[in-house]
């Protein structure tokens, strides 16, 4: 049975049903009762004070608590509030978080959930907007999710707290605050790490986008469409695992690459995608990989500026006409 | 204190003693690569800061020597086989110096100094949240304690009332320079008062000192009246860490502390005590170097981790992702 729901319910959805179905999840960070965007409100009518904990503001020390808990039996939802502020954890989350299963030979393993709102749009300058996914995408050991749609938020969220690694899980405001709506079934349901999905078919140009760029990407198919261009959209939905076989048949298919990521350019991404692409499929492509990112430049408070900054549908539309 | 449990605190002494001066033996033979920092002249803390745990008590230890960890329950076996990274190391080798025993619940050594403060926090809130009457033990050294984290993860642990014990060992020495270049107060217990937490200082190379000091803190925790900081005083004998060229100690103070070695200290109150002959002591000691000898022995002999290893326990399931 489908319903309409926003992507900020689904996410909201998840977490009430799994601390439902299991009493060792519990959920942690700045102002969680609340709810800083409101991902976690109301929980806290359910399912009590001693399970939703309020954390004093210090990222670092709050990721290594839920760590700890991890270890000893819990399955903490840590937020952090801004991914801008995850730096702050850089410690916890790629010196420890994603090692320690391994530096132990197996015997710890730390069933983490991390959620982190990104991107820009909202005018709060350079310290409340960016796209860091790239930073911790290096770290060994973790898995990285970005859901575009309300189904894989709730879907892809609930695997993230069932699963015995530590997630990152990715949310963009522009979905949380945006109101973006989608079809979520009323039946229980989760989705496996790494697989993308289709969400354009396609034959000119593969464009494997991430988050909520994905939306831009869709934007871009529909003009292209109208000067005959047809592209295929794919929707990454986890970056580790990332799902190489579904962009290969494209690419396969297409013989034309365009990445699509809101984090800046150099070492990003879209980085990662072209190189695969260049050492691993070489002969399959036409023309060379392009990607579109945001710039090296940090992202001023004026709306001006940070539109000059913002990847958009316009920055795909140019990018897959240069692999033509 | 019980005759028994002295004579047992000293044989870990000297199981420490003797496991870190083998250690350094072996470097500098050149039958091992494996670098360390030593604790020679702090076992004391390290024994009477463990002595009171229970198993299901959680250890977070340091860098420093063996001593906590023989304190919790290791075996020179389980230490050996590990340091020398083989297959049938407590990690497979993963880990060496990052000791992990989680039988034992000691999680992980940390190598970044002072991650581990927070870590231990979440651990003791797992325990809070979960109504177990574990204690979590958080040792570090004066050194770490320069760490940011420290004050979130303590502030933290008092706020939530949690059952755990923050351990100081002030060695004098923050790696390579005396502690008092970094500290504008003799004493780092006195941090704990910011917290509202309470707090004791302790001589540290007294074994019978730090392990009552243990005891009451332990016991604080466990009742749930929230956190404790203990701070242990002592001087660490040995450098920084196997390759420290040394020449900042300074040579009355290492003087001084010889003559408070807390080995030697422990075996006189044994002598007076008629609870160890000095033939038995002989024998005892011994008998401690045959058992680090046999586990050096095999844990050469033992095998090396295997190319599946080395892919193995990045994720729940085998594989790179």
């Amino acid at each position: 049975m489908g319903r309409t729901i926003s992507y900020l319910q689904a996410l909201n959805e998840a977490m009430a049903e799994e601390m439902r179905r299991d009493p060792a999840v519990f959920i942690l960070g700045e102002d969680v009762r609340m709810g800083a965007f409101g991902q976690t409100s109301g929980l806290v009518n359910e399912f009590g004070a001693e399970r939703l904990v309020n954390t004093p503001i210090a990222e670092n020390a709050i990721t290594g608590v839920a760590m700890g808990a991890a270890m000893f039996g819990l399955r903490p939802v840590l937020e952090l509030m801004f991914c801008d502020f995850a730096m702050l954890a850089m410690d916890e989350l790629c010196n420890q978080l994603g090692q320690w299963r391994y530096v132990s030979g197996g015997q710890y393993s730390i069933p983490v959930t991390i959620r982190t709102a990104t991107g820009g749009g909202f005018r709060m300058g350079y310290g409340h907007s960016q796209c860091l996914e790239s930073q911790i995408f290096q770290a060994p050991g973790l898995i990285l999710v970005e859901p575009s749609t309300p189904y894989d938020a709730k879907g892809l969220l609930k695997s993230a707290i069932r699963s015995n690694d530590p997630v990152l899980f990715f949310e963009h405001k522009k979905l949380i605050l945006g109101g973006v709506m989608g079809e979520v079934p009323e039946e229980e349901y989760t989705i496996p790490f790494g697989e993308a999905v289709i969400r354009k078919e396609g034959k000119d140009a593969t464009v494997a986008a991430l988050g909520f760029m994905v939306y831009e990407a869709l934007t871009a198919a529909a003009e292209l469409a109208k000067e005959g261009i047809d592209i295929e959209v794919i929707d990454l939905r986890t970056i580790v695992p990332l799902d190489k076989n579904t962009i290969f048949k494209s690419v396969e298919k297409t013989g034309r690459l365009v990445t699509v990521e809101e984090g800046r350019i150099r070492g990003g991404i879209g980085a990662e995608l072209a190189a695969l692409a260049v050492s691993e499929y070489f002969d399959l492509l036409d023309a060379p990989v392009q990607r579109v990112a945001a710039p090296m430049v940090p992202i001023g408070g004026s709306a001006v500026l940070e539109d000059m900054y913002m990847p958009n549908k316009n920055s795909v539309i140019a990018a897959v006409k240069k692999t033509l | 204190m019980e005759k028994e449990t002295l004579l047992n605190l000293y044989r870990k002494m000297l199981m420490v003693r003797f496991i870190e001066k083998t250690h350094e033996r072996l470097l500098m033979e050149g039958k091992i690569q494996l670098m360390s920092h030593f604790g020679t002249g702090q076992e004391a803390v390290a024994i009477g800061v463990t002595g009171p745990l229970r198993k299901e008590d959680i250890l977070f230890g340091t860098h420093r020597g063996v001593g906590e960890y023989i304190g919790k329950g290791m075996s020179a076996a389980d230490i050996w086989h590990e340091y020398m990274g083989k297959r049938t190391g407590l990690s497979k080798g993963k880990g060496t110096l990052h000791l992990t025993d989680k039988n034992l619940n000691i999680p992980f050594v940390v190598s970044s100094l002072g991650s581990d403060f927070s870590i231990s926090v979440g651990a003791a809130l797992a325990s809070k949240m979960k109504k177990t009457d574990q204690v979590t033990m958080d040792f570090f050294g004066e050194g770490t304690c320069n760490q940011a984290d420290f004050h979130p993860a303590i502030n933290m642990a008092a706020v939530w009332k949690l059952p755990i014990v923050f351990a100081v060992c002030t060695n004098h020495f923050c790696e390579m320079s005396y502690y008092t270049e970094y500290y504008p107060t003799e004493d780092v217990a006195i941090r704990a008062k910011g917290y509202a937490v309470p707090f004791e200082i302790v001589d540290g190379n007294d074994i019978e000192a730090a392990y009552d000091a243990t005891e009451r803190a332990v016991n604080h925790a466990r009742s749930g009246k929230g956190p404790y900081l203990v701070e242990y005083k002592t001087f660490r004998m040995s450098l920084h860490f196997s390759g420290d060229p040394g020449g900042y100690v300074k040579q009355e103070d290492f003087d001084y502390w010889a003559q408070r070695d807390p080995i030697d200290l422990c075996q006189k109150k044994l002598f007076e005590r008629k609870i160890l002959s000095p033939e038995e002591d002989k024998k005892l000691r011994a008998e401690v170097q045959a058992e680090v000898d046999a586990a050096v022995e095999s844990a050469l002999k033992g095998p090396d981790p295997t190319p599946e290893d080395f892919i193995s326990d990045i994720y729940e399931q085998t594989g790179v992702l």
